[in-house]
C-alpha cells in the first residue's frame, strides 16, 4: 500500500475493528443493562453533576461500544452516583450499578491510563 | 443433704467438663482478640462505660429484658416471646439455683463446674426439710419451664405459624446437631433426675415421674447410663456452640456491653463486626420483614442469609446480598437481638465497591460568605426532588404562606448531598462531597437548613458538622408551623394514609409530626404495617443490583400493604416514594407538602400587605 | 325471513363507524355502542389532520352521513357494555341502558386512551401553567380555551411522553406523535411567526408517504429547530418561564432553555374503560394492554376468540388512514365469518 505520509497526526476515525471487546462482552456480562440504552440523554441532561462536571452516561454507554474507553473512563470521574439518571432512564436502565460495573470491568484500562 | 460420692467425681462428668471448658477457652480468647482488634479510642469507649454507673445499670437492664426475658419478641408475638423467654430464663434460673443448693449445702464444692450441673447426682436428701422441699420445687418448676420451651420449639420446627413467623430459616448442619442437642439436654435432665429422685428426693415433677418409672424398671441400671446421656448431650451442645447459631446466647450479652458503649461499626468482619456476626441467632424474623421476599426465589436474600455467609466468610454470596439489599432497615428494627446488617452490608460494600478514580476537584465552592442570621431558611429540595416539582412548589407555597424569609439553594440544579455515595460504599468520596457542601451551607448564613428529601436528612444530621445551624425536614418544619399559628389549615375530611419513609422514619426517627399534620388536614387511616414496619417503596437508592422487576414487585406490596384501610390518598414525605409508587398507584399519591399547600386557608399578615 | 345478523361494534370511533358502512352494505345490521355523547372518537377533539391537514370536523362528518342516514345501522350512545355472555354461535349483550343484543359477531373498536401526561411529573403538567399536552393545543386550535400565555417567544415541543418509556409502563411506539409535533409545530409557527419552536425528540420516525416533507417544510420554511434528546426534567424560574433540560445527544453536551410554553406530546395507551369489556371476553393482549392480533400479518383483525374482531388503536397505535383499512378488513372478515357459519 502507499504510504501518503500522513501518519505523524492519529486518525480521527473510530475503528471497529480494534474495539476493544472482551472487556466489553465482561461488562455486559456483570450489568446486561448496558445493551438496553437508546442514546435518550435522559441521564445527561439530569445529571447533578452538570455544574462542574463532564460526566454523561449516555456518552460513556456509545463510546464503550465503540471501543473508545480511553476517552469514555475520564468522563465518569465527578459521577456522585445521586441516582438521578436511574430515576429518569426511560428504558430502566440500572445506571449506578452500571457505572460501579464499569469501573469494575475496566480496572486494567484504567490503570494503564493513569501509568 | 448429704454427699453420696465421697470423692465429690464420676467419670460422667467429663463429655460435660470437656465441653464447657472448650466453650470457656473459646469465648475468653475470642472477646480478648476482639478487645485487642478494636480502635485505641473505642477500647478507651467501652473501658470508661464499664466503670460509668449509668452505662453499667443500661447494661444490666438490657441484658435481663433481651437475653432473659427477651422482651422485644414478647412484643413480636407472644408464643414466639415465651418460647425464648422459657428457655433463656428457665435455665439460667437453674443455673444459678443450682449455684445457691452447692453454697447451701456443700460449701466445700463451690468451684467444681460440673457440681451444680449434676448436684442431684452428688448429693442426696437425707430427711425432709421446708427448705429442701421449696428447692425441689423451685429446680422441677424452671425444668418444666425449660421443657414447655423446648415443646413449642419442637412444634415450631413443624409448623412456624403458630408463633407468628410464615417462614423460618434454613438451618445448617452445625445448627441441626447443636439444635437435637439442646433438645435433648432438658428431657434427659428430666429423666437423670427423676430416677435419681428415689435416692436424692425431687419436687412434683421428679417424684411421681421416679414412681412412674420404679413400677416397670425396679433395677437402678439406667440412672448411670442417662446421667451420662446428660452429660454428653450438655457436652455436644457446648461443643458445637461456636460453629452453630447458639453462639449468639453468649455473644449477645457481650453486645449489648459494647453497643451500649457507643461503638460503631468500622469492618465489614473484624473487630465489633465479629460480635455482630455471632450475635445472629438465626431466628429468620428478618425473612418476614424483608421487602424483597415477595417471592420466594428472593428469601436467599434476607438478612439472616448474609449474616451466615458472612459468618462463613462465603466471598461471593455475601457480596451478591449486600449488593441487592434495599437498605430499608427493617430487618435492623425488628432484629430481636438488634444485629445492624444494614450497617455491615454497607462496610463490606465500602470494601469491595469503591469507585477506582474520582475527580471531584472542579467543584468550587464560592468565597463569599454571607453574614449569619438566625431566622434565615436556606431551603434545600435535593436531586430528587427536582424530578418531583409538586414538592418544591407546594413548599414554595407553604414557605410564602408563612412569610418566611427562605433562600432556595438549588433552584438551578444542586449538587447531590452524599448518602447515595454512603450507601453505596464509597466512604472516601462522600467525605470529599460532604466537606465542598458544609463549606456552601455555613457560607451562606443561614439558621435553618430545611429539607424536602429524608436521604439527605439523614445524612445531613447524621454525617455533616454544620455548628448553629438547625436541620429540619418539612414534615418537622410544617408540624410546627401549623402548631405555631404561622399557616391554618383546614380538614379535607378525606382518608389519608400516611406511608413512613425509611429514611425518614427507621432513619430519622420522625415517627409523629406527619401524622399531627395529616390528622389536621383529613382522616388519618394506618397502613397494615406502619412506623418502623413499614414496608419499603422499591425505589430505594440503597439497592445497587436489585431488577426493575423485583423493584416493581416491592412497590405493589408496599402499595397493598398502604391501602387495606381503603384510604382516598397516600402521602409520604419522599420525593423517591413519591415517584416510585406514582407509577403504579391506583389511587392519587401526594407528598405531605403538597396535600398541605392544597388546604391553606388563611395566609400570614406579611404576605399579604 | 331471518331477520338480518346483528354485528355488535363496541366503540363508535373512526373504525367502529367505517366497518358499520361497510358491515351494512354487506348486509349485517351493526349496532354501534359508544360510551360518549357523540360519535367519533377522538376526531371530535381534533382540529386537522396530518399530513395534508385536512379538517377532522369534514372527515368525520363524512364517516358520519354514511351511517347517519342508513336504517340498518343503530347507534346506541352515552352507553357501554355492561355484561356480555358467549352463547352457542352468539354474544349476549346487556348494554349500561339495559337494553339487550343479540349479536352474531363482535368488532372491538375500542381505540387508546390519550396517556396522562401528568404522571411524568418531572415535566410540570397540571404543576405549572404553561405547560400543556397535545390535545390541549389541538383543542385550541379548533377555538375551544385559550392557552396559557398570549404571545409566546419560545415553544418547545416534547416528543415521546408517555411512549418508548418502561417507567410510564409503555415499551411501545406511539407511531403518530413524531408527525404531529411537526404539524402542531408548522401551526403554532405560523400563528405566532416570531416564536422560536424547538422540537425535543428521541428519533424522528417520518415513516409515513408525505411525513419527510412535512419535516422538510418545518426545518426549510418555518425554521423549526429539532433537538435529538429527550426532556428530563421542567422547572419554572422566578418569571415564571420554564427550564428545560435536555441533553443535545448530538452536540454530546447537555441543554438547557427557557421556553414560554411546553407542548407534550402524549402518546396512546389501552383504553382503561375498556377494561371490563376485554376481562369478560377473556381476550389476549399484550403487556402494555393492547389486544392481540391472531396472526398480524394474515389475519390481523380476529383475537383468538371465536366471533370476535378488533379493528383500529385497540390493538396497537395507528395512524386514522390504517385504522380506516383496518375496519375494512374486519368487515371482509365477519363477513367471511357469518358465511361459512351459514353453510
Amino acid at each position: 500500500m502507499i504510504n501518503f505520509g500522513f501518519t505523524l497526526s492519529p486518525s480521527s476515525r473510530i475503528d471497529l475493528d480494534k474495539a476493544n471487546k472482551p472487556d466489553f462482552s465482561r461488562l455486559a456480562e456483570i450489568e446486561p443493562d448496558i445493551l438496553k440504552c437508546m442514546a435518550c440523554g435522559s441521564c445527561a441532561a439530569s445529571c447533578s453533576t452538570v455544574n462542574f462536571g463532564k460526566m454523561n452516561l449516555r456518552k460513556v454507554i456509545l463510546m464503550l461500544t465503540r471501543g473508545e474507553e480511553k476517552d469514555a473512563l475520564p468522563l465518569l470521574e465527578t459521577c456522585v452516583l445521586c441516582g438521578k439518571c436511574t430515576m429518569v432512564c426511560p428504558r430502566g436502565i440500572n445506571t449506578r450499578h452500571l457505572i460501579i460495573s464499569i469501573s469494575e470491568a475496566y480496572k486494567k484500562a484504567q490503570k494503564t491510563e493513569r501509568k | 443433704m448429704k454427699e453420696r460420692i465421697i470423692i465429690g467425681f464420676d467419670s460422667f462428668v467429663i463429655p460435660f467438663m470437656v465441653g464447657m471448658i472448650f466453650i470457656l477457652a473459646y469465648c475468653i480468647i475470642g472477646l480478648v482478640r476482639i478487645i485487642c482488634r478494636l480502635e485505641p479510642s473505642d477500647r478507651k469507649r467501652l473501658f470508661i462505660s464499664l466503670v460509668t454507673p449509668k452505662t453499667i445499670l443500661k447494661n444490666i437492664r438490657d441484658i435481663i429484658c433481651d437475653c432473659l426475658l427477651h422482651v422485644k419478641i414478647f412484643r413480636r408475638n407472644l408464643m414466639l416471646g415465651y418460647m425464648h423467654a422459657s428457655i433463656a430464663f428457665g435455665w439460667f434460673m437453674l443455673i444459678v439455683i443450682g449455684h445457691i443448693e452447692v453454697w447451701l449445702y456443700t460449701p466445700h464444692r463451690q468451684g467444681l463446674l460440673y457440681y451444680p450441673v449434676f448436684f442431684r447426682y452428688f448429693v442426696k436428701e437425707t430427711n425432709h426439710t421446708l427448705k429442701g422441699a421449696f428447692f425441689f420445687f423451685l429446680m422441677d418448676l424452671f425444668l418444666l419451664m425449660v421443657l414447655s420451651g423446648i415443646g413449642i420449639a419442637m412444634f415450631k420446627r413443624i409448623r412456624s405459624s403458630i408463633v407468628g413467623m410464615r417462614r423460618t430459616t434454613r438451618a445448617s448442619l452445625t445448627d441441626t446437631i447443636a439444635m437435637y442437642a439442646l433438645w435433648a439436654i432438658f428431657p434427659l435432665r428430666l429423666l437423670a433426675e427423676s430416677f435419681t429422685a428415689g435416692i436424692s428426693g425431687g419436687g412434683f415433677l421428679t417424684k411421681p415421674m421416679y414412681w412412674l418409672f420404679h413400677n416397670f424398671l425396679s433395677k437402678d441400671y439406667h440412672i448411670l447410663p442417662t446421667w451420662w446421656a446428660y452429660s454428653i448431650a450438655l457436652g455436644i451442645f457446648f461443643f458445637m456452640l461456636p460453629f452453630s447459631r447458639y453462639m449468639h446466647i453468649p455473644t449477645e450479652a457481650v453486645l449489648i456491653v459494647f453497643r451500649n458503649a457507643g461503638i460503631k461499626i468500622r469492618h465489614p468482619r473484624k473487630g465489633y463486626s465479629e460480635l455482630q456476626i455471632y450475635s445472629c441467632s438465626s431466628c429468620g424474623i428478618c425473612i418476614d420483614a424483608c421487602p424483597m421476599v415477595t417471592h420466594k426465589k428472593n428469601i436467599k436474600y434476607s438478612s439472616v442469609y448474609f449474616m451466615r455467609f458472612l459468618r462463613r466468610k462465603n466471598r461471593k454470596k455475601t457480596r451478591e446480598i449486600a449488593d441487592k439489599c434495599l437498605m430499608c432497615g427493617k430487618c435492623v428494627a425488628i432484629c430481636p437481638v438488634g444485629v445492624d446488617s444494614c450497617e455491615l452490608k454497607r462496610k463490606f460494600r465500602n470494601a469491595d465497591k469503591a469507585l477506582p478514580a474520582r475527580n471531584y476537584d472542579l467543584l468550587e465552592v464560592s468565597e463569599e460568605k454571607k453574614p449569619a442570621e438566625k431566622d434565615k431558611i436556606l431551603y434545600y429540595a435535593g436531586c430528587m426532588t427536582q424530578l418531583t416539582p409538586s414538592i418544591y412548589k407546594s413548599m414554595e407555597k407553604i414557605l410564602g404562606a408563612a412569610g418566611a424569609d427562605y433562600e432556595f439553594l438549588d433552584r438551578e440544579g444542586g449538587i447531590c448531598c452524599g448518602r447515595p455515595l454512603l450507601l453505596s460504599g464509597n466512604e472516601e468520596a462522600a467525605a470529599e462531597l460532604i466537606r465542598k457542601n458544609t463549606e456552601a451551607i455555613m457560607n451562606s448564613g443561614a439558621g435553618t437548613l430545611l429539607l424536602s428529601c429524608p436521604i439527605c436528612y439523614k445524612v445531613f444530621r447524621e454525617n455533616y458538622d454544620l455548628k448553629g445551624i438547625r436541620i429540619m425536614h418539612h414534615t418537622v418544619y410544617i408540624d410546627n408551623l401549623i402548631k405555631e399559628g404561622k399557616i391554618s389549615v383546614k380538614n379535607s375530611g378525606k382518608n389519608l394514609v400516611y406511608h413512613d419513609p425509611c429514611e425518614l422514619g427507621r432513619g430519622s426517627g420522625i415517627y409523629d409530626e406527619p401524622r399531627n399534620t395529616i390528622s389536621m388536614i383529613g382522616n388519618l387511616k394506618e397502613a397494615a404495617e406502619n412506623r418502623k414496619s413499614s414496608i419499603c417503596c422499591g425505589g430505594s437508592l440503597g439497592s445497587l443490583t436489585l431488577s426493575s422487576e423485583d423493584r416493581a414487585a416491592v412497590t405493589k406490596h408496599s402499595l397493598k400493604n398502604l391501602t387495606y384501610m381503603n384510604p382516598e390518598e397516600i402521602i409520604t414525605a419522599c420525593p423517591l416514594c413519591l415517584k416510585t409508587f406514582g407509577t403504579y398507584s391506583e389511587i392519587p399519591v401526594k407528598d405531605i407538602a403538597t396535600a398541605v399547600a392544597g388546604n391553606i386557608t388563611c395566609k400570614n399578615k406579611k404576605d399579604k400587605e | 325471513m331471518n331477520r338480518k345478523k346483528n354485528i355488535l361494534i363496541a366503540g363508535a370511533g373512526p373504525a367502529g363507524l367505517e366497518a358499520a358502512y361497510r358491515l351494512s352494505m354487506m348486509g349485517f345490521s351493526p349496532i354501534l355502542v359508544e360510551k360518549e355523547e357523540m360519535p367519533g372518537g377522538h376526531l371530535n377533539k381534533w382540529d386537522r389532520l396530518f399530513p395534508e391537514r385536512e379538517a377532522a370536523d369534514e372527515i368525520l362528518e363524512r364517516l358520519l352521513s354514511r351511517v347517519k342516514n342508513d336504517v340498518n345501522i343503530k347507534i346506541f350512545t352515552s352507553s357501554y357494555i355492561e355484561q356480555i355472555n358467549e352463547l352457542n354461535d352468539s354474544y349476549n349483550v346487556i348494554l349500561s341502558t339495559g337494553v339487550t343484543i343479540i349479536a352474531e359477531a363482535v368488532l372491538i373498536t375500542t381505540g387508546f386512551d390519550l396517556f396522562n401526561a401528568s404522571r411524568k411529573e418531572e415535566y410540570g403538567y397540571g404543576i405549572y401553567e404553561r405547560v400543556i399536552t397535545n390535545a390541549d393545543l389541538e383543542s385550541w386550535f379548533k377555538g375551544n380555551g385559550k392557552i396559557p400565555v398570549e404571545n409566546p417567544q419560545s415553544i418547545g415541543f416534547v416528543h415521546c411522553v408517555g411512549s418508548r418509556d418502561e417507567k410510564a409502563g409503555n415499551r411501545h411506539c406511539s407511531k403518530v406523535c413524531c408527525v404531529t409535533a411537526v404539524k402542531q409545530a408548522i401551526e403554532i409557527k405560523e400563528i405566532f411567526p416570531h416564536a422560536t419552536v424547538y422540537c425535543f425528540y428521541m428519533d424522528l420516525r417520518m415513516f409515513g408517504r408525505h411525513y419527510e416533507d412535512m419535516y422538510l417544510e418545518a426545518q426549510q420554511k418555518h425554521g423549526i429547530r429539532f433537538i435529538r434528546g429527550r426532556v428530563s426534567e421542567v422547572s419554572e424560574n422566578k418569571e415564571g418561564r420554564l427550564v428545560v433540560k435536555a441533553e443535545d445527544t448530538l452536540a454530546g453536551k447537555p441543554v438547557k432553555a427557557t421556553m414560554d410554553l411546553l407542548v407534550l406530546m402524549a402518546g396512546m395507551t389501552r383504553p382503561a374503560s375498556s377494561a371490563s369489556l376485554y376481562e369478560q371476553l377473556d381476550l389476549s393482549m399484550d403487556e402494555d394492554g393492547f389486544l392481540r392480533q391472531s396472526d398480524a400479518i394474515l389475519n390481523g383483525q380476529s383475537n383468538h376468540r371465536k366471533g370476535i374482531f378488533v379493528a383500529g388503536a385497540c390493538t396497537g397505535p395507528k395512524t386514522l388512514p390504517d385504522t380506516i383499512h383496518e375496519a375494512d378488513s374486519a368487515a371482509m372478515a365477519i363477513y367471511e365469518y357469518l358465511n361459512r357459519m351459514t353453510v
